[in-house]
């Protein structure tokens, strides 16, 4: 990189450098991200997550460093030569012959700056969400509605995101067609052909040096401000089973935590053995006391965790099974229904087959393995 | 007497919780409250049968114990269960609590009754005749 001006150097006669190298990286690596961020985020099931976040994270880092470059970057990077103002824009848009821009056009601008925004803001909620839903993160100390709000507008945004990169790309092929040349190529090449008519634009000098600095700290503080430890949340579940509880529970089924049910529905199953869930498993009154004071010591009331905030109090009825409502429907979609029955998962009931931390009450999306079936 | 050197191999392997009882013991507590013979035959026979008196979930034992007590079986829930065949699990029928809670939850769920002390027999002696 040098401070030399990158602009309106012919590397062919009657073509001009349109596009630096760092904004095509730029677009080109955003792409990648925002395309697995959205294949593994609307696609793929949640096992996924760690490579959501990742390219996701990648993408806020990209636009950051992009409206670095859009201050200190050459002529055409720079937002003064595609300031989107509502008049221009409608000019740009109504003109049968528009004069030809070089860099965005006015209406290509706004869009520039409404994907940046949507990057932006899809990095802020899924972060808020992942700290307040799912307790996790930089921001794991948000209330939890809060997350969950979060998550939504997450989902929003991403919505929002797919459909204005689809208009994104009707415009490149629109305008192509307009302007007679290829959009599409002069992103990938940097250069298009300067014609008599085209809009002056103001040449602006690149300080990539600059511009590299102002990256470089702003990454050594964003790294820098991260939580170093992470110590558990407040109200987490549990993390030790009470003994006479692990044993008798495990006979049969894994550990299904206490936090993952209310008090009310804890009674109800625990004051029904006799019938459990189509077996008997009736144990002595000293010992269903002793597991029905645990249990209801360490309920979902106690604890400020998902699976508790989606389970608990909203079984359909007071015997009904977690797999049969439609929280867990909604969460399970991705897998297929057979899936769930052969080897070696065998049945809906047994959680710990994919989700590893199972026995914990988290079922965070980061301990997901899906495993593949196996011949029986 | 040399093969009484495999003594201390079979202590050392001994469940380290109490060994209450053993396989022929309960054959004979459970054959002497029911007054008669037990019956290998109609051990596996109980077995192996599907019976319509219990929860519609565990129509036999084969449902979560399969039809080789020498082999896993599976609970509903797609936990492993233990082979029930001493030959193969030494640490079934050590501990007659255990033998008594689940022979009661069990036959609950498969037969829709407590089982008889002659059924218990016939069963213990089947299974440990494997």
């Amino acid at each position: 990189m040098t401070d030399a001006p990158t602009t309106d150097t012919p590397p062919h006669a009657g073509q001009v450098l349109v596009w630096d190298i760092w904004v095509r990286l730029f677009h080109w690596s955003l792409v990648a991200c925002v395309s697995i961020a959205c294949v593994t985020g609307f696609l793929l099931d949640a096992s996924w997550i760690t490579l959501h976040i990742a390219s996701g994270t990648l993408a806020v880092a990209l636009v950051l460093a992009r409206i670095i470059w859009g201050f200190l970057g050459p002529t055409h990077a720079r937002f003064a030569d595609f300031r989107p103002a509502p008049s221009r824009i409608l000019s740009h848009v109504r003109a049968q012959a528009p004069a030809r821009h070089l860099g965005h056009n006015p209406a290509g601008g706004l869009m520039m700056l409404g994907l940046m925004a949507a990057v932006l803001l899809l990095g802020l909620s899924g972060l808020a969400g992942l700290g307040g839903a799912l307790r996790t993160g930089p921001l794991r100390a948000l209330p939890y509605g809060l997350g969950e709000i979060a998550l939504e507008v997450h989902e929003t945004l991403a919505l929002l995101l797919l459909a204005m990169i689809l208009a994104h790309i009707a415009a490149a092929i629109l305008e192509s067609h307009r302007s007679r040349e290829n959009l599409v190529r002069a992103m990938v090449t940097g250069s298009k052909q300067g014609r008599p008519g085209d809009h002056a634009s103001r040449p602006a000098e690149a300080h990539p040096r600059l511009a590299l600095l102002l990256i470089a700290m702003l990454a050594g503080a964003t790294v820098a401000s991260l939580p170093q430890d992470d110590p558990t949340p407040a109200r987490a579940p549990v993390s030790e089973l009470d003994p006479t509880f692990a044993e008798e529970c495990t006979a049969c089924h894994l550990a299904y935590h206490p936090s993952l049910l209310s008090a009310a529905e804890w009674h109800v199953i625990l004051g029904g053995l006799t019938d459990h869930y189509g077996e008997d498993a009736s144990l002595d009154a000293e010992t269903t006391a002793r597991i029905t004071n645990w249990v209801l010591a360490h309920d979902a009331s106690t604890v400020q965790s998902r699976p508790a905030r989606l389970f608990a109090g909203r079984l359909d009825t007071p015997t009904g099974s977690m797999t049969e409502t439609g929280a867990w429907k909604d969460l399970h979609e991705e897998v297929a229904e057979a899936h769930f029955l052969r080897a070696p998962i065998y049945s809906k009931a047994n959680c710990a087959a994919c989700h590893a931390d199972a026995e914990t009450g988290w079922f965070s999306p980061f301990h997901i393995r899906i495993p593949r079936e196996t011949p029986k | 007497m040399r093969h009484l050197l495999v003594l201390p191999f079979l202590l050392l392997a001994t469940p380290v919780a109490a060994q209450s009882t053993t396989a022929a013991e309960l054959l004979a507590k459970y054959t002497a409250e029911a007054g008669t013979e037990a019956s290998a035959e109609r051990g596996q026979a109980l077995f192996l049968a599907s019976h319509s008196g219990g929860k519609s979930d565990t129509p036999s034992c084969t449902t979560c114990h399969g039809t080789d007590p020498r082999a896993m079986g599976q609970a509903r829930t797609g936990k492993p269960i233990a082979p029930l065949a001493p030959a193969v699990n030494p640490e079934r029928f050590t501990d007659l609590k255990f033998v008594e809670k689940w022979f009661g939850r069990n036959c609950t769920s498969v037969l829709g009754r407590a089982c008889t002390a002659a059924e218990k027999a016939d069963l213990v002696a089947w299974l440990s005749s494997l």
